[in-house]
C-alpha cells in the first residue's frame, strides 16, 4: 500500500475510521482489503460485486451500513480521541511489529514516547494487600524512574500500578477493554482523570464501545506490545494476567514475575512463571538494573533520578520498634500486640498506647489503616 | 339493680382505669356487653356466664347489661372477666359492693371457673396505685408481678371458689388471705430477684483485646457498636457478654422494663434475670413488625423487649433491608410508634445497638488466601447497611481471627465485674456532666453538641486537624470522633481530651472507612 501524504492521510481519515468500526470483518481481512483497494475510502466505497470475491453477504451489508458513522469522524476531535489506523506515521512503533496488530488504536491523552522506557505492569483485580503493596511501590518506584507505565486500568494491580505511577509524577498508559470515553471500572473516575493528564487512554475499540467481557483478553496483547518488558505482580494459576504474558512471549517480550510465598493462592501464577524461567523481580531498584543491562541497553538518554523520595519525618525509638513488627499484610491491634508482647522494648505499652503509636506512623507516611488493620505503606 | 367495679385496661404502654358496670333489670331477657370492646372481651359474656353456673349462681331471666366505661376506648383483652363477674354478683345480690369500691379486678375466667393469667398485671398495678386504688384481685399466676408495686394490695385467685371468697369476706378478712401463698410467691420474685448466676463472663473471651475495649466504650458511653470480623472471632461472644459490663437496672428502670415485659407476656422469661439489663437478639428473618411491634392488637417488639438493655443483631447483612430501617426512627427517639387505623401507640425503645457482621459474603476478607470476593461484592455486601444506621452508629470494630497462641498462652480477659466498675464510673463522669439536660451519655451527643461538651485545647484540635489532612478520617465523621474520645477520656478519668484518646477514637472510627470508600 502506498504511504499517503498528509493532506491526503486526513481526507483518508473518516473513512478509515468507518472501516474499523465495522465489527463483523476481522483485522486481517481490513488489511488485505487496504492493501488491494489501495486506501480505505476505495474500500468503503466500492461496489458490492467488487467486494463479493473477498467478504460475506453480511459482511459487506455491515460496512456499508457504517456510512453514517464515516461522517461522526469530526466528532472524535470534540471529545479529544485521536484516532490512528495502523499506517499512520503516529501509530506506536512497538505496536507495528506485533502479530495481530490492531487496525486502528483509538487515544484520549497522549501516546506513550517512543523514545522512552515503558514497561507493563499487570496482575490480579482481587488482590491482596501484598499485591496492593507491590503494584505501589514497583508503579511509583519506577515511573520516577522515568519509566513509562502500562497496563489494562483494572481493579487490583493495574490501577493501583497506574496511581501510584501518576501521583510519583511519572507518566502512565492504560489500554481499555470499551471506549476510550467510557470510565470502566466506574470505581476509576479519580484515576482516568489524573492519568488523562500525566499519560493517556488507549483502545481498540471505537468510543461508546461498552465494556463486554470478551473485549477484555484481545486488549492485553496491546499491554504487552505497548511494552519492552511484563511485569507480573500477583497472578492465580488461571488468571487473565497470564493470557497477557503469553501474548508477550508471542511478541517477544521480556517476563518478568514477583515471587510469592507458595501457601498463597495469588502468588501461583508468578511462582509457575519463575519455575518457567521468567526472570524474577525482587524490588524496583534490582529490576531497574536488570532491564537497563538487557532491554533498554544501549537506550539513549541516562535514566531520570527518583525525584520522589519525600523528606520522611523521623520517629521515635518506640515508632521505629513498631514499625519493625508490621508487615505489608494486614494486621489487626491484636495481631500487633501479641508481637509486641515478645519485644522487649513494647512490652508494656498498652492498647490505647499502641493506638496512639500507630497513628503516628499513619500521619508520618509510614503505615496505612485499612479498616480495622494496619499495613505497611 | 346496678352495680360498679373496677378493671384494669391497657393501652400500648399506658394503663388506666375502666368502670365495669353492670346493670339488671326488668324486660325482654338479654345479656348486651358494650363500651368500644374487641372480639375477646365481647366473648367474655359467655365466658362469665358459664363460669358463674358451674359455681352455682344461674343469672336471673331479666335484661343484663354491661358498659365498660370510659365507652370511646377500644378496650381489648381477656382481663376483664373478673370484674364482670364482680359486678354481676353484686347486681344479685350476693355480694355488698360497698366494701369493694376501692377495689379493681383482673383476670381471664375458664369456663370451670378456673382463674386464668392475663399480660399486664404490673403496668396495671401502678395505674391503679395511681387512681388511688388500694386493692387489686389478679390470677394467682400473676400475683408476685403485682406484689413488686408498693401501695397496693394485690391478691392472687387461683379459681371462682377463691375469688367468691375474697368477695364475700369482710374487709378485716381479705388483707389475711391467701398469706401464706403470697410469701411463696415473694420469693419467686416477680420484677425482683436475684441476679441469674452463671450468667457469659467477658473473662471466657481470650485476646481479643481491642474488641473487648470496644465493647467496653460503647457500654460506657452509649455508643452503638458494629462488630465486623470472619466466623470465629467471637463476635456473638463479646455481644453476648455486653448486658453484663453494663450498671444494673436502677428501681426506676427495672420497673419499666418489668412493665413491657408484662404487657407483652414474657415476663416470666426475665423472672430470673431481672437486675440485669435485657439481651435480646432476634434472629435475622425477623418481620419489620417483629422488630418494631404491631399486630391487630399491637404488643411491643423486640426493640422494646430491648429497652434499657442490649439489641443485638446477629448477621446484620442477612437482615431484610426493610427490617433495618425500622431501628432508625427508634434510634434516634428512643421510642417506637405504630400507627394503626384505630389508633397509635408508643412504647418505649432506649435500647443500644451491637451489630455483628461478616466483612464479605464469604467471611474471610482481608485474608485472600480464603476470600476470593472481588470488590463489587464486598461493597455491595456491605452496602446492605444503609448510610443513615451506620451514621447512627458511631464504633465500628473489626475482630480477627482468634490465634491458637491466644487460648493457649494467652491470658484470660478481665472479668464482667472489672469492667463494669469502670463504665459505672465513666458513666457517673457524664451524669455529672450533663446533669439534668436533655442528654445522659456521650453517645446521644447530636452535631454542635458534641463540639460544646467535648471541647479540644489548641494542640489537641491541630492534631485532630492532621489526621484529617491525612485523610484518616472523614469530614462527616468529625462529631463521632469527638464523642468516642469523650467516652475514652471518661473511661480514663480525664476531663480533658488527650491526643491519646482521639487517637484510639480515630481507629475505632477507621473500620467505617471499610463501608464508605471513596468518600
Amino acid at each position: 500500500m502506498e504511504r499517503f501524504s498528509d493532506g491526503e492521510m486526513e481526507a483518508q481519515q473518516p473513512y478509515a475510521y468507518w472501516l474499523d468500526g465495522t465489527e463483523k470483518i476481522s483485522g486481517a481481512v481490513k488489511r488485505k482489503l487496504l492493501s488491494l483497494f489501495g486506501s480505505p475510502e476505495e474500500v468503503c466505497l466500492a461496489k458490492k460485486e467488487r467486494l463479493a470475491p473477498f467478504l460475506t453477504d453480511v459482511q459487506i451489508q455491515a460496512l456499508k451500513a457504517g456510512k453514517a458513522r464515516g461522517e461522526e469522524y469530526y466528532r472524535l476531535s470534540e471529545e479529544g480521541i485521536a484516532f490512528y489506523p495502523f499506517y499512520h506515521p503516529r501509530y506506536p512503533e512497538r505496536l507495528s511489529h506485533i502479530p495481530d496488530r490492531p487496525f486502528g488504536l483509538y487515544v484520549k491523552g497522549r501516546l506513550p514516547e517512543e523514545k522512552k522506557r515503558s514497561l507493563a505492569v499487570v496482575g490480579a483485580r482481587n488482590c491482596s494487600e501484598y499485591g496492593r503493596y507491590l503494584a505501589e511501590s514497583f508503579g511509583r518506584e519506577l515511573a520516577g524512574a522515568g519509566v513509562q507505565i502500562v497496563s489494562g486500568f483494572a481493579r487490583g494491580v493495574d490501577g493501583l500500578a497506574q496511581e501510584a505511577a501518576v501521583r510519583a509524577g511519572g507518566s502512565s498508559f492504560g489500554v481499555l477493554g470499551c471506549g476510550v470515553d467510557i470510565c470502566y471500572p466506574s470505581s476509576h473516575g479519580r484515576l482516568y482523570v489524573e492519568i488523562l493528564e500525566k499519560g493517556g487512554l488507549l483502545s481498540s475499540y471505537p468510543p461508546k464501545t461498552p465494556p463486554l467481557s470478551f473485549h477484555f483478553p484481545p486488549r492485553n496483547r496491546i499491554i504487552s506490545g505497548l511494552a519492552d518488558a511484563v511485569l507480573v505482580i500477583e497472578a492465580r494459576e488461571k488468571s487473565g494476567t497470564l493470557i497477557t504474558v503469553d501474548m508477550a512471549l508471542e511478541q517477544g517480550r521480556e517476563v518478568y514475575a514477583v515471587p510469592g510465598r507458595i501457601t498463597d493462592r495469588l502468588s501461583d501464577g508468578c511462582n509457575r512463571l519463575l519455575r518457567q524461567g521468567a526472570g524474577a523481580a525482587l524490588s524496583p531498584a534490582q529490576l531497574l538494573a536488570e532491564l537497563e543491562q538487557s532491554v533498554w541497553r544501549g537506550m539513549g538518554g541516562a535514566v531520570e533520578r527518583d525525584k520522589t523520595e519525600r523528606g520522611k519525618e523521623a520517629l521515635s525509638e518506640e515508632e521505629a520498634a513498631l514499625l519493625e513488627l508490621l508487615e505489608v499484610t494486614p494486621l489487626s491491634p491484636d495481631g500487633i500486640r501479641l508481637r509486641m508482647k515478645e519485644s522487649r522494648t513494647l512490652r508494656d505499652i498498652s492498647l490505647p498506647d499502641t493506638m496512639e503509636l500507630l497513628l503516628g506512623l499513619v500521619l508520618k507516611g509510614r503505615i496505612r489503616q485499612t479498616g480495622g488493620f494496619y499495613v505497611r505503606i | 339493680m346496678f352495680s360498679s367495679m373496677y378493671a384494669g385496661g391497657i393501652a400500648g404502654m399506658k394503663a388506666y382505669p375502666v368502670r365495669v358496670e353492670v346493670d339488671i333489670s326488668r324486660g325482654l331477657p338479654g345479656f348486651e356487653l358494650v363500651g368500644s370492646l374487641g372480639k375477646e372481651v365481647r366473648e367474655g359474656k359467655e365466658r362469665v356466664q358459664i363460669a358463674l353456673k358451674n359455681a352455682g349462681f344461674s343469672l336471673p331471666v331479666a335484661r343484663i347489661t354491661v358498659n365498660l366505661s370510659p365507652a370511646d376506648i377500644q378496650k381489648e383483652g381477656t382481663g376483664y372477666d373478673l370484674a364482670i363477674a364482680a359486678g354481676l354478683l353484686a347486681c344479685m345480690g350476693t355480694i355488698d359492693p360497698g366494701s369493694l369500691a376501692e377495689t379493681a379486678f383482673l383476670g381471664e375466667l375458664a369456663l370451670d371457673g378456673e382463674v386464668r393469667r392475663v399480660n399486664g398485671v404490673l403496668p396495671v398495678a401502678l395505674a391503679m396505685r395511681e387512681a388511688g386504688i388500694r386493692n387489686l384481685v389478679v390470677p394467682a399466676e400473676n400475683a408476685a408481678e403485682g406484689e413488686s408495686v408498693s401501695g397496693i394490695r394485690v391478691t392472687g385467685v387461683e379459681n371462682m371458689k377463691e375469688f367468691l371468697t375474697y368477695l364475700q369476706a369482710g374487709p378485716e378478712e381479705r388483707s389475711r388471705l391467701f398469706s401464706e401463698r403470697r410469701e411463696g410467691a415473694r420469693q419467686g420474685g416477680g420484677a425482683g430477684g436475684q441476679e441469674k448466676r452463671g450468667t457469659p463472663d467477658f473473662s471466657d473471651v481470650y485476646g481479643q483485646e481491642s474488641a473487648r475495649r470496644a465493647a467496653e466504650i460503647a457500654a460506657a458511653g452509649f455508643h452503638h457498636l458494629l462488630l465486623a470480623g470472619p466466623p470465629g472471632a467471637g463476635k456473638t461472644m463479646i455481644a453476648s457478654r455486653m448486658a453484663g459490663i453494663l450498671p444494673p437496672l436502677t428501681d426506676g428502670e427495672r420497673m419499666e422494663v418489668a412493665s413491657i415485659y408484662s404487657i407483652a407476656g414474657k415476663l416470666e422469661e426475665r423472672k430470673a434475670g431481672s437486675f440485669t439489663r435485657p439481651f435480646v437478639a432476634p434472629h435475622h428473618t425477623v418481620s419489620p413488625q417483629g422488630l418494631a411491634g404491631g399486630g391487630r392488637l399491637p404488643r411491643p417488639g423486640m426493640l422494646s423487649l430491648a429497652h434499657r438493655g442490649i439489641l443485638f443483631l446477629d448477621e446484620m447483612a442477612e437482615f431484610s433491608s426493610e427490617t433495618l430501617e425500622v431501628l432508625r426512627q427508634p434510634m434516634e427517639d428512643k421510642t417506637v410508634r405504630i400507627v394503626r387505623s384505630r389508633g397509635s401507640w408508643t412504647y418505649p425503645a432506649d435500647f443500644m445497638l451491637v451489630g455483628a457482621m461478616n466483612p464479605c459474603p464469604c467471611g474471610y476478607y482481608p485474608d485472600r488466601n480464603r476470600c476470593g470476593c472481588s470488590d463489587t461484592q464486598i461493597r455491595r455486601y456491605l452496602s446492605r447497611i444503609s448510610g443513615p444506621i451506620l451514621d447512627r452508629i458511631d464504633i465500628v470494630a473489626e475482630t480477627a481471627a482468634v490465634q491458637l497462641k491466644d487460648l493457649r498462652g494467652g491470658e484470660k480477659g478481665e472479668s464482667s465485674a472489672a469492667v463494669r466498675k469502670r463504665v459505672e464510673e465513666a458513666r457517673q463522669r457524664q451524669k455529672l456532666r450533663f446533669g439534668n439536660g436533655p442528654y445522659r451519655f456521650n453517645g446521644e451527643l447530636s452535631g454542635r453538641d458534641a463540639e460544646r461538651y467535648c471541647a479540644l485545647g489548641t494542640g489537641e484540635r491541630r492534631f485532630l486537624e492532621r489526621v484529617f489532612e491525612a485523610g484518616e478520617m472523614s469530614l462527616r465523621a468529625y462529631h463521632k470522633v469527638l464523642k468516642l474520645a469523650r467516652t475514652i477520656a471518661d473511661l480514663d478519668g480525664e476531663e480533658t481530651i488527650g491526643t491519646r484518646h482521639l487517637s484510639e477514637a480515630v481507629y475505632y472510627n477507621g473500620g467505617r472507612k471499610q463501608f464508605w470508600k471513596g468518600e
